[in-house]
This record gives structure tokens, C-alpha cells and sequence, in this order.
């Protein structure tokens, strides 16, 4: 029963981390948007391997139902008139890429090491807690992703990860008991509605100025001339 | 430092009229708010009418305080302790949010009737009491939970705020704003979830007993010590403040830039001196980020071309005056006396610019508002027909520049007498240079204002009360600095 | 009784000088007289304190606690220039009796200039009388301060170019005069430590720099005084100024730097300094540079009363050699000091009387023109020591330097007296040359013949300690006489070489012209350096500016950073984080 869990878990870690990374990574924005669903489905029956049936609830409510269609929203799915350009063209410079890459290794150890700190026999077993890597891993990856990337819905997308990675690894380290779980759904709370503006702000922002990125303020500047 | 913040067990319990106060300072405001949007006020006496009972409640917290030095809630929800405590500090600072509430809540109808009517405007009254409530709560609040509550539900409603007013440059400031500070409380929930796996527990008085230095107090510290920085926009993670203010409506400039950012910033100090309490060199990191933070925002602030940007650069200056003072209240080798100073001279900055700088923006807005232009340029020569806002910026300036009786005067005398006395030589220079900055940008304004040459333009009037109300907080301003001693009593009275 | 005297003495000449505003403002100007009998009665009470005795008074709440006194210095001092100061006010009140005439008629600036004179004149004389009177540096120094402005009115008189540039010279070297004198009372006193005169005296004999402190002294004081070089306002101010006050500026107030320097030097002090020996070397050999010079270029001069004010020169340098050598020889000092006193005494008035006689002179008297050319010549035969007083003075000086056998110097004093004869026959001469009749006043010739008289007989009335003056034997009288005739036919001499000759006649005021001309190629300098300076200004302030813009663009550009820091918040916000955590875990660690 241990070894199925543990298989299950290892499993859905995986499928997580890989729908993250696409979610983070994929150009195409409506594919990743569709990623971020299937991430929040993982992410629903990962609360319910953590026997937190309630959470498993409002992850799917929030993550699945209410997140992912202001994601589109804010793509102008929804709409025929105005719909924003399916890929992420910006180029970033190659240092900015390093730098952030660096820095999103640097969170990953000193989160990874904490979490080793407090889970020692973690060392022997580094797979014991699948969830909890893939958490770090899903944290540190998407604040190297939310530091890079430029395009508002990417960085969105990147904070819900990241937020989702928190989650896990508030679950995984405190276990799922009234505090954890009111933590989590207040932050789940926070992240639907922080989502909800942004789309409403990207979708506004479109519309008015035609951009998806924020421009320094020359730029804006330069614009308006 | 666990006790200055009032994290120790009271003697007394709430009488049943405290718990009614202080339900009526936390739900009022939200509950007025609500009130408003269904029935947008047009004149400024329903709201005078409003505020009384919220103020009230306010002041009866205070004499309770003040009779029983901590006062102490605890509620448990669903498993979920939630712990409240009022001490002399957090009650200054709920009087502080309160009146500057009111203040900024007085000031809107006005503006809104002069200013062209917007879709959205009637969204900006329940924001403003969630902004208000959830100041209140942070201030109270004495579990990593309520804190993380109160930190988000006032980010996401000054963001919805300062995103009102619908032009494109304030949406992307807004989105900018937006982004950061849900990241920024991800990386403080990060932290929580260190302490929470670690410790087992969110309530701050137990934490504080069971705290030991370690790797997980150290990663935590600095998760939600950079994630705190950035919302509090401590210098170099403060980009994002003066684009947001360069488009804000001016009542929510004023409470966003005198008690949000702040909020935070009290957060992290009240973490971190749980966290940390013998750290060296964090604080000093900070303090030297504070050093540049001063000349930075000075700087820019004396180079700004329009004028909400000097304002709010100069809260960028501001608050590095307060991160300055960090190694003196966070530290293993400070002197008592030093500490005291710094502990007092910290707050009552805090509560000096938190006042002065809200006069700041109304004058500003009042400006701006009045003669439709945004620039130093554009602004010149009203000296002529805009006298009393231009009264207003100066005394506000005054508590800025720390000139004598101001609030700001009597903070940075408390504060240069610390670092005296604790030898911090470069935090004195900095404290000087910030002060002839400051002098500099808020000169260059008034030679520009005083411009004769300028031509006459049309001048849309004020509503009636505008300029009063942004007197009445600069005024206060310096109440604080002359009364002083009040607020310094109630400040130290924590100690018994 | 002498303390109501006192009193009574320095207030007189105040509550004159205020009842004459009082009068200039009440009565009606036809009814003005400016100078009543109580203007002319302003010295009179002084006069009476000289001869009251001696006395002394020590007032603690005066200024930095006062101390004046009646000695058998300040006694005779006090007598002879208060006599002069009554006389020449008779005088004053004969001589301006026609300007008064012209004020009572409406002459507004008539009106001015009188009422000027009216309120100053009181004044001068009071601070005349209480630097004389005085003991402590304080006194002394109002006195000589309140007197040398003062009489600024005395010489600005009559308004003319003359007189402005007599009274401009005047209160150039006065003010020069007053710094020197501040400059050196106020060192001396801090040395000593005592705010009496006597405590400088002691601080400039004992102190390592008194001999630099004395020579302050000496030529702050000798701007009065005359000294060589500092003496060009004489032959400028006297000749402009009205007679009488030209009689008290070179009678009474010359007199004044003389006494300055009996007070504040340390003359006679035995175990002197040798630096205040080589002071007094060089004040001897200033002195008589004077006496010689001054006879020589005097006697060039067409204005008598400026051939006068060279003989006052020329007599004071003798008088600074005298006070040199309590200096340069202090043994003979306590012999000298009676003789210097009656000489300045004599010398005042016979001085006084001369001026006086200049306006005689312009307005000869109905008398015969023997008599009053006889009367004219009296005082002037005084002075070269050929008669009267004037013999007598010169005998009691030379005696006192026969005994410490001082011979040298006795035949230098005779030359210098040809040169005085030279010069008061020059004076009569020119006088005998501009005189005009008619227009006499009976004030006018009675203070002069007063005053005559009163230089006759110096010795007869001046308060001098017993046995200090004695006639001279009947086999010295060739020695002191014999100056005159030579004296006479050098001049008559040198009047025949200049008609035949045709030599120029050198200006008035010799040195001043030389000071005037360097002071205004330095005011040229200085004017081109200040130009230079406003240039480098000018510049600097440009090459600031340029600065300034320069800086203050690059800061512009330094904003550029804020939108980068906002380009980055994020990676900034994880970079703090990491760097937090690696302090935080070093510092633990």
C-alpha cells in the first residue's frame, strides 16, 4: 500500500513538475494556459493523496474553474474581436536569462536545503517526499520564470505556480491540519483574485495600448510622441 | 524587542465594550465602505458623518490601552487560533489609520465632484475600508496567519485602488504593482511555511519562546525579508512606487504611500526581531540599502520633472531614514538607551511622514488638480492664485525636512542622538545629506512656484474643504513633533 | 566744593551746546544769536577747576571705572588750554559777528554753519578738557576721540573748496590716528592688565614688545601733534579754517598729542629697554627733522596762516625732540618736564595770539599803524625766544640740558630757532602784504590783545610747581637773542633771492600732495585688481555654471538606473533574498 502510495506520488510529482514546466515554458500561451489546467487537476489530486479532500475542493473550484478561465480571458479566447497574438515573441537578452537562472538555482538550494534541515532522514531517502521536491523545484522554477519573462499573462501563469509550489510545500512540511489548510485556502483565495485583476488589467491594458509587456516608463514615453 | 511589540501575555482580559470597540474599528470600516458604493456619497457630510463611530471606538481602544497597558484576543476558528493584541505602539498606529482614514475619506467627495466623473468611481469607498480594516488588522494582529490576511487583503485593494483611475499608464503601474506584491507574499508565505514546518506553530508569543537561530529562522528571515522589502518598496525594489502614485487619485496616493508600505515594513522589523534578534549583518545590509535609499530618492526626487514623482521619490528617501535605524533596534551589541532612542525616534518618523506626506500628495493633488498640470514646469507661478496649497506643501515639507517643531524634527533628533551614542557615524552623514536633499527638491519646487514670469492661467477652483483637510494633517504633523512626549510615553509604556 | 566744580566744569560746555540747539530751534532766526555769552562762558568753569588745586577722583561706575585727576601736569595744562579756548570764544564771537549778522537776515547756510559750530565747539572743548583731566584709557580716549571729531566742524567752517580739502585731510589722518592710538591703548592695557594710564605706561616700559606699543602711541598720538610725515592737515586746515579756530587747533588741541604722550609714555623711567631707546633716538631725530624742515618749507608759503601752521610744526618738532630725549637720555627728564610744559604753554598762546592777529590784520583797528604792527610782532618776537615768556620757556629747557650737559642738542634748538624767526617774520611780512582796514570788532582785538598779554606773561599765571622757572642770567640773553636778526635776514635774504630769481612758490600741505598722488595710483591698482577679480568672477561663475549643467545632466541620466532597478524588481527582490540568506548564514555559521 506504502509502495503504491509512494508510486502514485512519485508519479503525480512528475506529471506536476512536467505540466509546470511546460506551463512556464511553452511559448504557444494557450497551450500553456491548457497546461496550467492540467497542473491544477494534478495538483487537486495531490490534496487528495494528502488527504485533504476540502483543499482538493477548492483547488479545483478555484485553480481548475475559476483561475483558468480568467487565463483565457485575459488571451481574448472569450472574444473574437480582440485577441492577443497566440505566441510569446519577446526576446529576453541571454544575461538576463543566466542571471535568473543562477538565482532560480540559488532559491532551490536554499529552500532545498532548509527543507533537508528539517526533514534529515531526507538524506537517506531523497524520494521520500516527492511532493515536497517537487514543490521546491516548482517554486524555485517559477520565480526564475516570473523574474524572466516579460509577457503579463507568462508571469501571471508563473505566479500561480509558484503559488501552487508554496502550497505544496506548506502542506508537505507543516502536514495538512486547520492552520495549513486555512493558510492555503486563504492563499488560494488570493491567488484567483490577484488572477482575476491581472486578466482584467492585461485584457484592459490590450486594449487600450495594445501591449503585453510592461515597458519601462521611456518606452510609454516615446509612445505617446 | 518581543516585549516592545507587545508579544507577551496581558494580565488583563477585554472588557465586553473593548471587544465591541474593537469590532467596530475592524468591520466599520468595511461595512461603510460597502454602504457607500451602494450609495455614492456626493457631499462631504455623510461622511463626516461616518467617521465619528469608527473614531470613537478608536479613542475608546486608547483609553483602555492606556488604563490597561496589552490588551489580548484570541479566537479559535475551525482548529485555527487567531490572536489580536493592542499595545501602546499598535494603538498609536490604529489611531494613525483611522484619522488619515477619515482624513483621505473626507477628501474624496470633493475630488470626485471636481474631477470628471469615472466609470469605476464608486468601487474606490469599500476599497478604501478594506484598505482600512486590513491596516487595522495588521497592526493587531499577532499570528503569521491574520498577518498574512490583513497583508493581502490591503495589497489587492490598494492595487484595485490605485488602478482606478483607468488610464493606461496607472493600469500597467497597477499590473506592475499587482505582480510584485503577490510574489512578494508568496515569498512571505514561503517563509511561513518554513516556520510553520519547523516550529508547528503561527502565533508570535509562542514562536517567540520556542525561536532558536538556525538555518530555518535564517532562510525564513530572508524569504520574508525580500518579499516584505518589495512591498514595502525599500530601496533598490522601490521601481515600482512612483509610476503608481504619477496616476493615482489623490486620497488613495495619501493612505497607499503614509501607512501601506508602511504596514509591511512593520511586519518585516516585527519578524525580524523575532527572527533575528542577533543578527549583525542583515540589519546592516538594510541599513546601508536605507543609506542609499536616501541619497537615491533624494536624488531622483531633486531631478523629478513632474511633481507626484518628487512626492513619491521622496517617500523612497523617507523610508530609507527608517531602514537606517534597523542595527539599532535589531542587533546583538546596541545600548539600551540607544535602543530606546532608536525605538522611539523610528515610530514617531514613521508617523511623522506617514502625516506629512499624506498632506504632501492632497496638496499635490490639489496642485495638480487645479491647474490641470503635472510638471514642475507647468506648475510654475502658482504662488499667485493657489496660496494655501502651496501653504500646505510647504509645512508639510517642513516635517520632511525635519526642521524644528515638526514630527520629522523631533524623529530624526531621537534618531541622530542614537546613532550618536551608538557611534554610527555613516548613519549620521546619511541622515544629514538626506536632510539638505530633501531641502533641495522641495526648494527646487518652490523656486519654480514662486516663478513671476509665469504665465497667468486658468484655474479650476477647489471644493470647499480640500485644502483644509491636507492643512489639518500637515498641522498634525507638527503636533506630533511639539506633543511629542504623549506618543513616546505610550510608545515605551509597553515596557511595563 | 572741587567735586560741584568738576561737575559743574564737564557739564557746562554740554548744557551750552544744547541750549544753543534749544535756541536754534525755538527762537525765530532774526532773533538767533549763536553766540551769546553763555556759548562764550563755556570754558570758563574749567579754567576755575585748574586753579582749584589738586585733586583726585576714582568713579567706579564710570565706563570701566574712572579715574581722573588735578596733578602738577594736568593743572597747568588744564589753565593754559582752557585760557585759550575763553579767548579765542571772545574772539570766535567778534569774528563771526558779521556772519551772524547774515543768518539773522535769512542766510540759510550762514545759518547751518554757525549752528554747527554753536552745538560743536562746547563739545570739542569738553573733550579737550576731559582728555586732560583723565587717568583711566577709557576717559582719555573719549575725550581725544570726541575732540578730534568734533572739531571736524571747526575746520569744515566756512565750507569753501579750501576747507573741504583742509578738513578731508584733517579727518583722514584723524581717523588714521584714532586706529593707532585705539590699537596701541588696547594692547598695552591687555598686557598690564589695568585700564589706567599709568598701567600703560608700566606695561610699555616692562612688556617685550613696548617699544612697538610705544611707537603706536607716538605716531597715533603725533597725527595731533605733528609729527614729521603726519603733520600734512596743519598746513591744509589752518589756513581754511575761521582764526579762533585755527588759534585752539593749534594751541590747545596740537597740544593735546603732546600731552598724550607725557601720559601714555614711560619718560623718565629709569632701566628703559634698549628698542625704546632706539624709539626715543628716532623720535628725536624725527623732531628735529620736523623743526628744520618745516621752517624751510614754510617759509615759502603766501598764506600767513599757513606759514603759521609750519612754525607750530616746526615748534612741535622741537617739543618732540624734548619729549624724545625722556626717552633717549630719561635722567634729564625731571628737569626737562617743567621746561616742556611751560614751552607748550607759552606756545599756545603765543601761537593763539597769532592766529588771532591774522584777522587783525584783515580788519586793521582805527589805531595807529605802528602800534598795531608793534602789537602784531610782540608775540612773535616771544616765540624765538627773544622776550618775555618766551625767553624765559626756552632758558628753562636749555638749562635742564646744560646740566646733563646736552650741548649738541642746545645748538640744534637755537638753529631751529632761526627757522622759527624766519618763519614769524615770513608771517608778518604776508601780513603786512594782505592787510586790509575797517570791520574791526571790539571782541575781536580784545581777545587778542588778552591773549598777547597772556603769552607775555606765562609764567606769571601758569600753576607751575615752585622753582621750577627761573630767569636766565643777563650773559645768556646774546644767546638767546641773536636768533632773531639772523632769522630776519635770512628771510629778507631769501625775498630778494625769489624776486630775482622767480622760484616757484611750493603748494601748502607739502607731503599731502605725495600721499594724495600714491593713494590714488593705489586707488588705480586696486581699482585694476578689482576689475582682474571681477573677471576671474566672472568666469568662475560661468565655468560653475557649466559644471552645474554638466552634473546635473549626468544625474538626468543617472535616472536612467531607477527604470532599470524597475526593469528588474524581480530579480533584484531574489538576489536580496539570496544574499540575506548567504549573510545570515555565514554570520551563523
Amino acid at each position: 500500500m506504502i509502495t503504491f502510495f509512494d508510486g502514485v506520488e512519485v508519479g503525480l510529482a512528475l506529471c506536476m513538475v512536467t505540466a509546470a514546466l511546460f506551463c512556464l515554458f511553452d511559448r504557444h500561451l494557450l497551450r500553456a494556459c491548457c497546461f496550467f489546467v492540467g497542473f491544477a487537476l494534478c495538483m487537486a489530486l495531490a490534496w487528495l493523496i494528502l488527504e485533504a479532500p476540502w483543499l482538493a475542493g477548492v483547488e479545483g473550484l478555484i485553480g481548475a474553474l475559476l483561475t483558468a478561465p480568467c487565463l483565457f480571458y485575459a488571451l481574448g479566447s472569450f472574444s473574437h474581436a480582440a485577441k492577443l497574438p497566440p505566441y510569446d515573441h519577446i526576446r529576453e537578452p541571454l544575461s538576463r536569462g543566466v542571471i535568473r537562472t543562477l538565482l532560480a538555482l540559488a532559491w532551490c538550494l536554499m529552500v532545498g536545503a532548509t527543507v533537508r534541515f528539517i526533514f534529515p532522514e531526507m538524506v537517506y531517502s531523497p524520494t521520500e517526499h516527492p511532493l515536497l521536491l517537487a514543490g521546491i523545484v516548482m517554486i524555485a522554477t517559477a520565480m526564475g520564470a516570473f523574474a524572466w519573462h516579460r509577457h503579463l499573462v507568462r508571469r501571471l501563469l508563473a505566479f500561480n505556480v509558484m503559488g501552487s509550489g508554496v502550497f505544496l510545500l506548506l502542506a508537505g512540511l507543516a502536514g495538512t491540519n486547520a492552520q495549513g489548510q486555512a493558510l492555503i485556502t486563504v492563499g488560494l483565495v488570493v491567488a484567483w483574485l490577484g488572477s482575476l485583476l491581472g486578466a482584467l488589467v492585461i485584457r484592459r491594458l490590450y486594449q487600450l495600448e495594445g501591449q503585453i509587456a510592461l515597458s519601462g516608463e521611456s518606452a510609454l514615453k516615446e509612445k505617446g510622441k | 524587542m518581543t516585549w516592545r511589540f507587545g508579544l507577551v501575555e496581558s494580565t488583563f482580559t477585554p472588557l465586553l465594550t473593548s471587544h465591541w470597540a474593537l469590532a467596530a474599528a475592524l468591520c466599520l470600516p468595511l461595512l461603510f465602505g460597502v454602504l457607500a458604493a451602494i450609495l455614492p456619497p456626493r457631499r462631504m457630510w455623510p461622511v463626516a458623518l461616518a467617521c465619528p463611530p469608527i473614531l470613537v471606538a478608536g479613542l475608546y481602544l486608547l483609553t483602555d490601552t492606556l488604563h490597561a497597558g496589552l490588551l489580548r484576543w484570541q479566537w479559535e476558528f475551525f482548529g485555527v487560533s487567531v490572536a489580536l493584541r493592542l499595545n501602546g505602539l499598535s494603538i498609536l498606529l490604529l489611531l494613525l489609520t483611522q484619522w488619515m482614514g477619515a482624513a483621505a475619506a473626507l477628501y474624496t467627495p470633493g475630488l470626485l465632484r471636481i474631477s470628471e466623473p469615472e466609470r469605476f468611481a464608486r468601487w474606490l469607498w469599500p476599497l478604501m475600508g478594506v484598505v482600512t480594516s486590513a491596516l487595522s488588522l495588521a497592526w493587531l494582529a499577532t499570528d503569521l496567519l491574520t498577518l498574512y490576511i490583513a497583508l493581502e487583503m490591503m495589497g489587492l485593494a490598494a492595487v484595485a485602488m490605485l488602478l482606478l483611475s483607468g488610464k493606461a499608464a496607472a493600469l500597467q503601474a497597477g499590473m506592475r504593482y499587482l505582480l510584485l506584491t503577490l510574489v512578494g507574499s508568496l515569498a512571505y508565505l514561503l517563509g511561513v511555511a518554513l516556520i510553520v514546518g519547523y516550529w508547528g506553530r503561527l502565533d508570535l508569543a509562542g514562536l517567540a519562546q520556542v525561536m532558536e537561530p538556525g538555518p530555518v529562522a535564517w532562510m525564513a528571515a530572508a524569504l520574508m525579508g525580500a518579499g516584505l522589502a518589495l512591498k514595502a518598496a525599500l530601496f533598490p525594489l522601490h521601481g515600482w512606487l512612483s509610476p503608481v502614485h504619477a496616476s493615482a487619485w489623490t486620497p488613495v496616493s495619501a493612505l497607499h504611500a503614509g501607512l501601506v508600505v508602511k504596514a509591511s515594513l512593520f511586519v518585516l522589523l516585527q519578524l525580524w526581531s523575532l527572527l533575528l534578534p542577533d543578527a549583525f549583518w542583515a540589519p546592516r545590509l538594510i541599513a546601508w540599502m536605507g543609506m542609499l535609499a536616501i541619497i537615491w530618492g533624494g536624488l531622483i526626487a531633486w531631478r523629478a520633472e513632474s511633481l507626484k514623482t518628487l512626492v513619491a521619490s521622496s517617500t523612497v528617501a523617507q523610508l530609507g531614514y527608517l531602514m537606517v535605524v534597523f542595527p539599532l533596534l535589531i542587533g546583538p551589541d546596541t545600548s539600551p538607551l540607544a535602543r530606546a532612542l532608536a525605538w522611539e525616534g523610528f515610530w514617531l518618523q514613521l508617523m511623522g511622514h506617514a502625516l506629512a506626506k499624506a498632506a504632501m500628495f492632497m496638496s499635490a493633488g490639489n496642485l495638480i488638480l487645479a491647474t490641470g498640470e503635472t510638471t514642475l514646469k507647468g506648475l510654475a507661478g502658482t504662488s499667485r492664485r493657489l496660496p494655501l496649497s502651496l501653504l500646505v506643501f510647504g509645512v508639510a515639507s517642513v516635517t520632511l525636512m525635519g526642521l524644528p517643531p515638526s514630527a520629522g524634527f523631533t524623529a530624526k533628533w531621537l534618531l541622530l542622538h542614537a546613532m550618536v551614542v551608538s557611534q554610527q557615524w555613516l548613519a549620521v552623514a546619511a541622515l544629514l545629506v538626506g536632510t539638505l536633499l530633501t531641502a533641495a527638491y522641495i526648494f527646487r519646487f518652490f523656486r519654480y512656484s514662486f516663478m513671476e514670469t509665469a504665465p497667468r492661467q486658468r484655474y479650476q477652483p477647489l471644493a470647499p474643504g480640500m485644502d483644509m483637510i491636507a492643512l489639518c494633517l500637515a498641522l498634525a504633523a507638527f503636533v506630533l513633533g511639539l506633543l511629542a512626549h504623549f506618543p513616546l510615553e505610550l510608545l515605551q509604556g509597553g515596557s511595563a | 566744593m572741587i567735586n560741584l566744580l568738576l561737575i559743574f566744569a564737564l557739564c557746562w560746555p554740554l548744557c551750552v551746546a544744547l541750549a544753543g540747539v534749544w535756541q536754534a530751534y525755538r527762537a525765530p532766526a532774526s532773533q538767533r544769536r549763536y553766540l551769546s555769552w553763555w556759548w562764550v562762558s563755556a570754558a570758563w568753569p574749567s579754567f576755575l577747576l585748574a586753579y582749584a588745586g589738586e585733586a583726585q577722583w576714582v568713579i567706579d561706575i564710570w565706563m570701566l571705572g574712572g579715574q581722573w585727576s588735578l596733578d602738577a601736569l594736568s593743572r597747568p595744562w588744564l589753565a593754559f588750554t582752557t585760557l585759550l579756548w575763553s579767548f579765542a570764544a571772545v574772539h570766535a564771537r567778534g569774528y563771526l559777528a558779521k556772519e551772524q549778522a547774515k543768518a539773522q537776515v535769512g542766510d540759510s547756510s550762514a545759518e547751518r554753519r554757525l549752528l554747527r559750530l554753536t552745538l560743536l565747539w562746547p563739545l570739542t572743548l569738553l573733550g579737550n578738557v576731559l582728555l586732560i583731566i583723565a587717568q583711566d584709557i577709557a576717559s582719555f580716549y573719549l575725550g581725544f576721540a570726541l575732540m578730534t571729531f568734533a572739531a571736524y566742524a571747526l575746520v569744515v567752517h566756512t565750507g569753501t573748496d579750501e576747507a573741504k580739502l583742509g578738513a578731508r585731510a584733517y579727518l583722514i589722518m584723524a581717523v588714521l590716528g584714532e586706529g593707532l592710538i585705539l590699537g596701541g591703548l588696547l594692547w598695552a592695557a591687555g598686557v598690564a592688565q589695568s585700564v589706567l594710564l599709568e598701567g600703560v605706561r608700566e606695561g610699555i616700559a616692562s612688556a617685550e614688545h613696548g617699544a612697538l606699543m610705544a611707537a603706536l602711541l607716538w605716531l597715533g598720538l603725533g597725527v595731533k601733534a605733528g609729527v614729521i610725515g603726519l603733520h600734512v592737515w596743519l598746513p591744509l586746515a589752518h589756513p581754511a579754517a575761521p582764526a579762533p579756530a585755527s588759534a585752539v587747533l593749534s594751541g590747545a588741541m596740537i597740544k593735546a598729542g603732546l600731552l598724550g604722550w607725557l601720559y601714555v609714555l614711560p619718560l623718565g623711567e629709569t632701566s628703559l629697554s634698549p628698542e625704546l631707546t632706539r624709539l626715543g633716538e628716532i623720535m628725536l631725530i624725527a623732531g628735529l627733522a620736523a623743526a628744520f624742515g618745516a621752517a624751510l618749507y614754510g617759509v615759502w608759503q603766501r598764506h600767513p596762516k599757513a606759514v603759521l601752521a609750519y612754525s607750530s610744526i616746526s615748534q612741535m618738532g622741537m617739543l618732540t625732540a624734548m619729549v624724545a630725549m625722556g626717552l633717549a637720555a630719561p635722567e634729564v627728564w625731571p628737569l626737562l618736564l617743567p621746561g616742556v610744559v611751560l614751552f607748550a604753554a607759552h606756545h599756545a598762546l603765543a601761537k593763539g595770539a597769532l592766529f588771532m592777529g591774522t584777522s587783525i590784520s584783515e580788519h586793521l583797528p582805527r589805531w595807529p599803524t605802528a602800534l598795531v604792527w608793534v602789537l602784531l610782532a610782540l608775540p612773535a618776537v616771544s616765540l624765538t625766544g627773544a622776550f618775555g615768556a618766551g625767553m624765559i620757556s626756552k632758558w628753562t629747557v636749555k638749562s635742564a640740558l646744560y646740566e646733563m650737559h646736552h650741548e649738541s642738542l642746545i645748538t640744534l634748538l637755537t638753529w631751529a630757532a632761526i627757522g622759527t624767526s624766519a618763519l614769524v617774520s615770513v608771517s608778518l611780512w604776508r601780513q603786512w602784504q594782505q592787510r586790509h582796514a575797517g570791520g574791526s570788532h571790539a571782541a575781536q582785538w580784545g581777545a587778542w590783545l588778552a591773549a598777547l598779554t597772556a603769552a607775555l606773561v606765562t609764567p606769571l599765571w601758569l600753576p607751575l610747581p615752585e622753582g621750577s622757572v627761573a630767569l636766565p642770567p643777563l650773559k645768556e640773553w646774546i644767546s638767546l637773542m641773536w636768533p632773531l636778526p639772523v632769522g630776519v635776514m635770512a628771510v629778507w635774504l631769501g625775498g630778494w633771492l625769489t624776486r630775482h630769481l622767480r622760484i616757484g612758490i611750493p603748494p601748502a600741505g607739502d607731503l599731502w600732495w605725495l600721499y594724495a598722488w600714491l593713494a590714488q595710483n593705489v586707488l588705480v591698482a586696486i581699482r585694476g585688481v578689482g576689475q582682474w577679480c571681477n573677471g576671474i568672477k566672472a568666469a568662475s561663475v560661468n565655468a560653475t555654471l557649466a559644471i552645474e549643467k554638466r552634473v546635473m545632466g549626468r544625474l538626468t541620466q543617472l535616472t536612467a538606473v531607477e527604470s532599470w532597478m524597475r526593469h528588474h524588481t524581480s530579480g533584484l527582490m531574489m538576489a536580496l533574498a539570496v544574499v540575506l540568506a548567504l549573510l545570515l548564514i555565514w554570520e551563523g555559521a
